[in-house]
Order: C-alpha cells, then structure tokens, then sequence
C-alpha cells in the first residue's frame, strides 16, 4: 500500500516537475502529462479507497525523519484512515474532472502549460496537507496550497485586477496562518512533539488536564481555519479570488482547500473534543458568516461572486457542524458541497465561454436554448445546494441543522435554517435571470453557444454525483457515511435525522420547506416579476444599499488597516529604509569591495611576490607559537 | 607479508596498466575515458561493498573505514572527472588522451596511500605520487598560453612546499630519530624548538596543498588557466587528502605536543574565510570566482578541524561530499561555456537559462548547494560544520563564518542573476556534450537526493570519525 500511497502523493508533483521544467517540450500538449499524473492519484486513490474498507484504523508510515534539530524531530510522516480517504476521494475526483474541463477552457491560453504545471503542484500540495501525520507537515501543505492559490488566482498577471485579487488573498491568509504557527508553536511547546497521534494520545490519556493550554492552541488553529476557509472576518480574499480562471475556482476556491479549515479542525478532534466553548465559538462564527455571506449573495450581480458567497456560507455551514462535534456531519457537507459547488462553478465557466467572459447575469437571459447540457447541470447542482431531496445537499445539510437542533442550540439552527431558504433564494434569482426569461442583451445572445463535449462531460459526471452522493447518508441506526468514518471520527454524534425516522421528520420538512419557499418566492420574483425586485429593493432603501455595499467590509479595513499601515510603512521606508539601513548597506557593500580591490591589488600575478606573503605567513604564525615560552 | 588492505590500491595499479596498455593499441578518447569510468566506478563500488580493512607493512599502512570513507571520495571524483574530461579530450588532447587518464590514475593513486600511509617516508612519497601528475595535467593545454602558465605556478609552488614539507618531516624524524607515526606520537611531546619548527612547516606545506590564507595564492591563477575538467579535480580531490592529512596528523602524530594548534588552526580558519570570501565578489570570471569561493569553503573545512572532535571530523567529511558534488558539477558547467562562448566570463552567461533551461537549472543547484541555501546538500554541510564548531566552543567564528555565508550569496546568486535574468546576446542553444551532461545530472541528483536526505552520508560519517577517534 506504500508504494500505490506514495504515487497517488507524487505523481502530481512528478506532473508539476515534467510541465514546469520541461514544459517546452509538450506545448500545447501540456496537459498530457498532467492528466496522467492526475489519473494516476485517482486510480491510487480509488484502490487506497478499497483498502481502508478493509482497514478501518488506517496506517502511518514513517518516510524519514525530516527535520531533526534538538527537541524538535519531525517526521516526513504519511497518515491514511478514513478521513484521510475521503478527502483523497474528493481532492482526487474534483480535480481529475477539472483537469479534463481545462483543456477545453484553457485551451487557447499562452499560459497554457504554466497553467497545469501550477494546477498539479496544487494537488500535490492538497494531498500533502491530507495525508500529513503530524503539524508541521500538514503546515508545508497548508502554505503550499495557499501559494497555489495565489499563483493561480494571479494567473492572468497582466490584468491589474487579478494580481492585486492574489495579492490579497495571500496577504489576509498570512494573518490567519499567524494565528496557526502560534497554535503549533503552543502544541510543541506543551507537548514536545507534533505528531498528531501522539499528541491524541497525550490528550485523551488526560481528560480535562489540558484544556487551559487547549483553549488556546485550537484558538490559534481555528484563527488559520478562519483565513484559509474564508469565514468572517477574513472571508474577503475569496470573492476576489474568482478574478482567477473559473475551473481554477472550482476545484481551489471552491471543493477543495477552502475546506482545509473544516478538515483541519476535524483531523485535530480530539484537541477541540477538550474545550466545549471553542467549539460553540466556531459553531457561531460559522452561522454568522453562513448568513451575512447568503445575504451579500442576494444582491450580488456577477455570477461567480455569487458562488463564492455561496461558497462562504457553505464553509460556514461546515464550521457550524465541526463546531458542535458533529465532525461527520461537517465532513459530509464538505464532501457532498465539493461536487455540487464545483459542478456551480464549472456551469458557469461553461456560460463564461458562451458569452465571451460576461459575468453580469443582467445581461443574460433566456440561455437554456442555447446551451441545455450547461443549463440542466447548473439547475441540478442549484437544486443540491438548496437542499431538496434526494439530492446530496439535502442530506448533508439537514444533518448540519439537526446537530445544531439537538444539541439545543436552537439560535444557531435558526439562523442556519434562514440560511437554507436564503440560499435558494439567491441561487434560483441566478438561475432564473441567467437561464429563462427573455434575452436582455441580443447579441450576447446571439453569440452564446454550448460548450465542447470536454467540458460538458466532466460537468454531467458531477451532476451525476451531486445528485446521488447523498445516498451514502441513508441506512439503519447509523448512516453509511457515519459507519464508515466512525473508526476515525468517533461515535460521539448526533443521529441524523434520515435515520432517525419519526422524531427527524419535523425537521426534514422544515428544512426542505425553507428550500421551496425559497424557490418559490425567486420565481415570483424574478420570473413573474411581482413583488418586484425593483420596487423592493427602493422600499429597502438603507438594507439594500447596505447589501450592495457588501456592508462595506472591504472599505473598513481599508481606513482602519490597509490605509494606516500603509503610511507607516512609506514612514518607514523613506525614514529608516533610505537613509539608516540603506545607508549602512551600501556603506558596508562599498567598502567591502575596497577592501576586496586593496586586496587584488597586493596580489598580482608575481610568483615572487607570492612566495613573499607565504614566508611573511609563515613567520607570523611561527612567532605565534614561540612567543609562549 | 599481508597484501590484503593493499588490494585497491593494486586493483588501480591495474587499471593504470590496463589503460596504459589499451592506449597503445588504440587511441580513441572514448575507448580511453570508458575504461577509466568503468574501472573506477567498480573500484568505488568494491570499496564501499566490499572494503579491505587491515593493516600492513609493520602497521604503516592501515585501512580502516576512515581511510575508506576518503577514497571513496577521491574514486567518486576521479569518476565524475574522467567523464567530464572526455569532450575536452577528444577535441583538445589528440594523441595523449592514454597519458591524461594514467596521469589521473596516478595521481589518485597517491591519494589512496596518502591518507592509508602511517609512516614519514611512505607519506612523503604517496604525497608527491598525487601532486607531481597534477603539475602535469595543469599544463595539458600545449598551446594555451594560460595552461601553460597554470602548470609552471603549480608546479614551482607545489615544489616549493613539498620542499618545506620534507624539511619539516625531516626535523621531525631528526628530533624523535623515528618515522613511524605511533612512534612520533609518543616522543612529540614537550614543544621544542626543533619539533615546533618541524610542526609550522608542516603546516605550511600541507596549507599549501589545502588552499589556505596565507598560502592560497596559486589557486585562483592556476584555477584560471588549467582546463576546468581537471580544476574540477584539483579542487577537490587533493583538498580532501590534505584534510585528511591534517586530521592524521594533528590527532595522531602532534596529538600530545604541548601546542596551541587549535588556535592556529582557527586563526587561520578565520581569515582564510574572509579573504576567500572578500575576494570572490570583485571577480567577473567564473573559475577565478569559485577559486575564491573554494578559498572560502577551506576556511569554514578548517573551522571543523580546529573543533577536532568526533562530531567535527564526521561533518567535514560529510561536507566534502557536498563539495566534490557541487564543485565538480560546477567547474564542468564552466567547462561547457567555455567550449560554447570561449570564455568563462560572468558576461558570457548571460541568459544561460533560457538558451538551455536544464543546464541553467543544473548550475542554479549547484550554486545553491555552495551558497547553503536549504534543502540542497550544502546546506546541511555548513550547519553541521558549524553547529560542530559551536560546541566545541568556536561560537565567535561561527558567527563570522555565519555573516560571511551571507557575504558569499551575493556573489553565488550574482551568478544565478547572469545566468537566469539578464537578457542573452543571442538565442543560440547552449551545446552540451552528453559525457559532462551526465556528470551535471549525477551531481545534481546527487545535491538534492542528500539534501533531502542527509543521514545517508551523515551516519555513516559518525560511526567512521567514532570509531577513528577511538582507534588513534
């Protein structure tokens, strides 16, 4: 199992390598090698997959000790059970499918083999950060993949707009990922080590002896959760980062590493398991940002800011679960929500095609004609997220709501609850202004065409996992999903509700109940045209504009942060950077190379003068040993 | 009489003759570079699967795995250089291809008794069987002015300090009236005059063959001028011998003189890391440049000697590992803009990267692994150094040698910034012939497989300088 662990790890960076360095040699074929590499890590991961049915604690191995200074001896150690398999499963899937879809997307890009040469390192840094058994190298990951994103998010570098996007969302990482260092800094300075079983082991050998210092390390790792899976308030990179091409927002911004937090706090259960109120501060953060993210969603115009407020909201979702213990339920959002929202987010690179780059659904309309196969995929993945049986959303979502409910925290279920209906407010208001309706801009319309079957295909295979995924969350007593994760996970949870027949049904109806109305009341409004958007939106007034302004988060931090800061630092640079330390560089840089002139000039090429220096040499060094005595 | 310790050091006697032999008959460089690379490569691996440990000749000469850790290095060297040389051969030494190579294989010949022999006269001759070729093979070049002049320097230093270096043998001998090293390790005790005189010139002789301030002059001319395959080899190879001679020496042979030869050494340690570093910067060619730079990594070598313990001992040889691959690979990469541009000009190398980008990416390791940049095997090299030397109480010039680190990136990356971000003067693809080809990509392999995984050499490493120490 080692040797198939370690290509479903390497083969992507094999793939990274080859188009990186190589790249000239494959141009336009670019995306051979990379496919195969992909491939590869999903035949891998598929029999891994196999083999932790069999095995359910897993299996570490130890490659080699990486890093080993004093105290500190960090393995470059693999840990795979059955959390570490799903994610494999998912990180594996989606971007098998994306590497198929980019070669009809990309495919007249001069950046076309960067592009693959950076997609591979990112899942090579993914899987890392997965399959890491200890901190630290799960850390390696974590930033790797964060550069990944930056890189990719960046990609069109010329276009002002979308280098500054990746520059910030690098930047407000780095806040986030500071809170994470300190956490390992705080875990290794208790626990003189960062594996992570045996830090569980210490952990749970000592119920309750740890939480003070607990309290603080998960503190610290959810701070890094926070900034890498966009939860408020350093969510605003993720809108940004949709400047990045559309299947690059499918598999980074949306199924895979924004869910690294959510993965994060579930690997490191056992820690959170010990501080109760962390956890309900997570829950909050996270029904806070599922909400005020679904209600900027509402207004927003641009079809793929929309998903990533989705996406925000969804996170927040997850937190909410992982947050009140419920990890299998957190991790069967994330799964479930990998495949739909990265089918949203293809769909509507597949409409980004046809229209030439349009984003603005005011100017679409009427699209379904055009392109059926985008339509039908985009409606079932929306249908999944809002939550309507039997799609996939529907199950994991109402396993979310029912923790929430049966843990008694009846505020958070609530708002989770107005979420749900939100959510399919703002994704049928999407689809019905993009897909039905009249054509606003004809020529847009005219040019709109269906994408290439190598786009299309990828999205019908996720729109055929969106739909049935969520099966795995029927069964008897416990669902499938919950049995198999519960050797890693623990049984500690909920019942969800599917399982739990008459007592859940209340639930269930309410829950799918928030979805239609949400339905519901967009076709009203967006279809029919009665209550009008228009009008309300004026009756709204303040509230409106409040949303349209994203409640102008982005501009706070620009007066209270960004603005200040800036300041100081031209202070600074002009004040101490100029004059102090340039100064005392140059000054040293310049008589540094003096020195080494004074010093060329006493060495000319004369033998004579050679044997001198060596004589001279020689002396002093004599004088040095007699002058003892 | 027991031959059996002697056995590599015959099988390579063999493999001269062979050579010697097979170039009367033929004299096609390839046939004469392949049995040379074949032949080493087997006694390299023999060495290290199959070690002859042993001692012979009433115990002045010993194998041990000290001895056979150090000619593993010479055989890895004379391997990759044999193959570096072919294309430089075949266009350049028509005709004398068969002595080139014998002269290699005698000189590595040398090094193999130098570092196994224990006893005056049998050092002082292995020591001249390594160094006389070498004045030879400086000068290979007939009709290059530079070689020429590279070979006359070597070769009036060289016996200038092979001259200071019988001497001080001789007062030696003439104070303890022995050869032998156990012998003398026992009388030298009480610094007289005579064994103190003995001991600077020593030193100086042996400073002379290892590069160090103040006796490091002839490098960067004869580095200039010789061809670079064999400055590849000269930097290295002879360098470790000397290492090893020191380490014999002052743990053995001066082990009970009452001297402050830690002292000297770290003195000397400290300003040869200075002005090898110092220097570098000004240079505009290449092999001038890693002269200095080679300068530069005697001193920080010298630092472990001056530690002199186990942990010391084991990361200097460690280090020379990281050395010989990344100094070899990139003297070879001179080599290959030399047959391109006809210089080794820094100005030359402009746009490396983008007329050969695997070349360019070959140098940038190897400058990379010079400069200790993690995780190429220099890296580890320096710190272990220096870490061994921080506990054997140098924190002072680890700290200097730390800061000069920073000093020698400028001029390492300065190359790296020729290489990958000026723009080329013409679009021309780089040429490398496949022989050196393999060399860089052995070496390169070679600097980022122990970067990531420096416990292959830096175990062993500590069981050898363990178990040398315990046996002196």
């Amino acid at each position: 199992m080692k040797g198939i662990l370690l290509m479903t790890l390497f083969a992507p960076l094999a793939g990274a390598i080859l188009n990186g360095f190589l790249g000239t040699w494959f141009r336009k074929k670019a995306h051979f090698p990379a496919i195969v590499a992909v491939g590869l890590s999903f035949l891998g991961s598929l029999v891994l997959f196999q083999w932790s049915l069999q095995h359910p604690l897993g299996q570490e191995w130890i490659l080699y000790t990486w890093v080993p200074v004093a105290d500190l001896r960090v393995p470059f150690g693999l840990l795979f059970d059955r959390l570490a398999a799903i994610m494999l499963l998912v990180v594996t899937t989606v971007s098998f499918l994306v590497h198929i879809y980019s070669i009809g997307y990309m495919a007249d890009d001069p950046g076309y083999r960067r592009y693959f040469a950076y997609l591979n390192l990112f899942v090579f840094s993914m899987l890392l950060l997965v399959l890491a058994n200890n901190f630290l190298l799960l850390f390696v990951g974590w930033e790797a993949v964060g550069l990944c994103s930056y890189l990719l998010i960046g990609f069109w570098y010329e276009k002002k707009t979308a280098s500054d996007a990746g520059k910030k969302a690098f930047i407000v990482n780095r806040i986030g990922d500071a809170g994470f260092l300190l956490g390992i800094f705080t875990l290794f300075a208790t626990f003189g080590t960062l594996e992570y079983t045996r830090i569980f082991e210490i952990v749970q050998s000592n119920p309750g002896y740890f939480s003070g210092v607990l309290a603080a390390a998960t503190l610290f790792l959810f701070m890094g959760a926070v900034g890498k899976s966009a939860q408020f308030p350093l969510y605003v990179w993720l809108p940004d980062a949709m400047e990045g091409p559309t299947p690059v927002s499918a598999l980074i911004h949306a199924a895979t590493m924004v869910t690294a937090g959510v993965y994060m706090v579930a690997r490191s259960h056992p820690l959170f398991q010990e501080v109760p109120q962390i956890g309900t501060l997570v829950a909050s953060i996270g029904a806070f940002t599922a909400i005020f993210a679904a209600s900027i969603a509402l207004v927003t115009d641009d079809i793929k800011r929309v998903l990533a407020y989705s996406t925000i909201s969804q996170l927040g979702y997850m937190f909410v679960a992982v947050g009140l213990g419920a990890y299998t339920a957190g991790i069967f959002h994330l799964f479930t929500h990998a495949f739909f929202k990265g089918l949203l987010f293809l769909a509507a690179g597949s409409v980004m095609h046809a229209t030439g780059g349009e984003l603005n659904m005011h100017k679409m309309g009427g699209l379904w004609k055009k392109m059926p196969h985008t339509g039908w995929t985009f409606v079932i993945g929306a249908l999944a997220l809002s939550g309507i049986p039997p799609l996939a959303g529907f199950f994991s979502k109402d396993e979310i709501l029912a923790s929430a409910f049966r843990t008694g925290h009846t505020l958070i279920w609530g708002v989770a609850w107005a979420t749900a209906f939100l959510t399919a407010l703002y994704m049928f208001r999407l689809i019905f202004k993009v897909f039905f309706g009249n054509p606003r801009d004809p020529a847009l319309y005219e040019h709109a065409h269906e994408s290439p079957p190598v786009m299309t295909v990828p999205m019908w295979i996720l729109a055929v996992l969106s739909v049935t995924v969520g099966w795995l969350g029927l069964g008897e007593e416990s669902s499938l999903f919950h049995r198999f994760l519960a050797p890693t996970l623990g049984h500690l949870e909920i019942v969800p509700p599917m399982v739990e027949k008459e007592a859940g049904l209340g639930l269930i109806l309410l829950s799918v109940a928030a979805g239609l109305a949400g339905i519901w009341l967009a076709y009203q409004m967006f279809l029919k045209g009665s209550p009008n958007p228009t009008a309300l939106a004026q009756r709204a007034g303040f509230f409106y504009r409040l949303l349209k302004g994203k409640y102008y988060v982005d501009e706070l931090y620009q007066t209270v942060i960004v603005t200040p800061i800036r300041g100081l630092a031209v202070l600074t640079f002009r004040l101490v950077d100029r004059i102090l330390i340039d100064g005392t560089v140059n000054l040293t840089g310049k008589s540094l190379a003096a020195t080494g002139n004074v010093i060329r000039k006493g060495s000319s090429a004369r033998t004579r003068t050679y044997l001198f220096w060596v004589l001279l040499g020689a002396h002093v060094l004599l004088w040095f040993l007699l002058k003892g005595r | 009489m027991n031959f059996a310790p002697l056995t590599l050091e015959l099988l390579l006697a063999g493999l001269i003759l062979i050579v010697f032999v097979v170039d009367l008959v033929s004299k096609n460089p390839k046939v004469l570079a392949g049995i040379t690379f074949v032949g080493l490569t087997i006694l390299f691996f023999l060495n290290l699967l199959h070690p002859w440990y042993g001692t012979t000749f009433q115990g002045t000469f010993v194998s041990n795995s000290f001895t056979g850790f150090l000619k593993g290095v010479f055989l890895l060297a004379g391997i990759l250089v044999s193959l570096g040389s072919l294309s430089t051969a075949e266009e350049q030494y028509r005709g004398r291809v068969g002595e080139y190579y014998i002269l290699l294989l005698f000189s590595l010949l040398g090094m193999l008794f130098v570092v196994s022999a224990r006893d005056l006269v049998l050092f002082f001759v292995a020591f001249e069987l390594m160094s006389i070729p070498l004045y030879i093979l400086a000068a290979y070049q007939k009709d290059s002015e530079a070689s020429i002049e590279a070979g006359l320097k070597l070769f009036i230093f060289g016996t200038f300090s092979s001259a200071i270096l019988v001497m001080g043998l001789a007062l030696l001998y003439g104070t303890t009236g022995s050869t032998r090293f156990d012998v003398l390790a026992q009388t030298l005790t009480e610094g007289e005059a005579l064994s103190v005189l003995g001991f600077l010139l020593f030193l100086t002789g042996i400073g002379f063959k290892v590069a160090m301030v103040p006796f490091h002059m002839w490098v960067p001319d004869t580095y200039a001028g010789a061809p670079a395959p064999f400055v590849a080899f000269l930097s290295v190879a002879p360098k470790a011998a000397g290492f090893a001679i020191l380490f014999i020496f002052f743990l053995q042979v001066f082990a009970n003189l009452a001297l402050p030869w830690k002292l000297v050494i770290a003195f000397l340690s400290g300003i040869t890391m200075i002005l090898g570093n110092l220097l570098a910067i000004p240079q505009t060619h290449l092999k001038r440049l890693l002269g200095y730079s080679g300068i530069a990594h005697i001193g920080y070598m010298l630092l472990g000697v001056a530690a002199g313990t186990d942990l010391a001992i084991a990361m200097v040889l460690f280090y020379f590992v990281a050395y010989v691959l990344a100094n070899i690979g990139a003297f070879l990469f001179a080599e290959t803009a030399i047959q391109n541009e006809g210089t080794d000009q820094l100005s030359a190398l402009h746009g490396y990267a983008q007329r050969n980008p695997l070349l360019g990416l070959y140098m940038l390791i190897f400058l990379l692994s010079l400069g200790g940049i993690p995780f190429v095997v220099g890296f580890w090299a320096k710190l272990y150094v220096f870490l061994a030397a921080l506990k054997a109480g140098y924190g002072l010039l680890v700290f200097l040698a730390a800061v000069l680190t920073v000093v020698a990136l400028y001029y390492y990356l300065n190359v790296a910034r020729q290489i990958y971000i000026e723009k080329p003067a013409s679009n021309d693809p780089v040429r490398v012939p496949a022989s050196i080809h393999f060399v860089l990509l052995i070496s390169t392999l070679g600097t980022v497989l122990l970067g990531l995984y420096p416990k292959l050499i830096v175990g062993p490493a500590l069981e050898i300088a363990r178990a040398f120490v315990a046996g002196l």
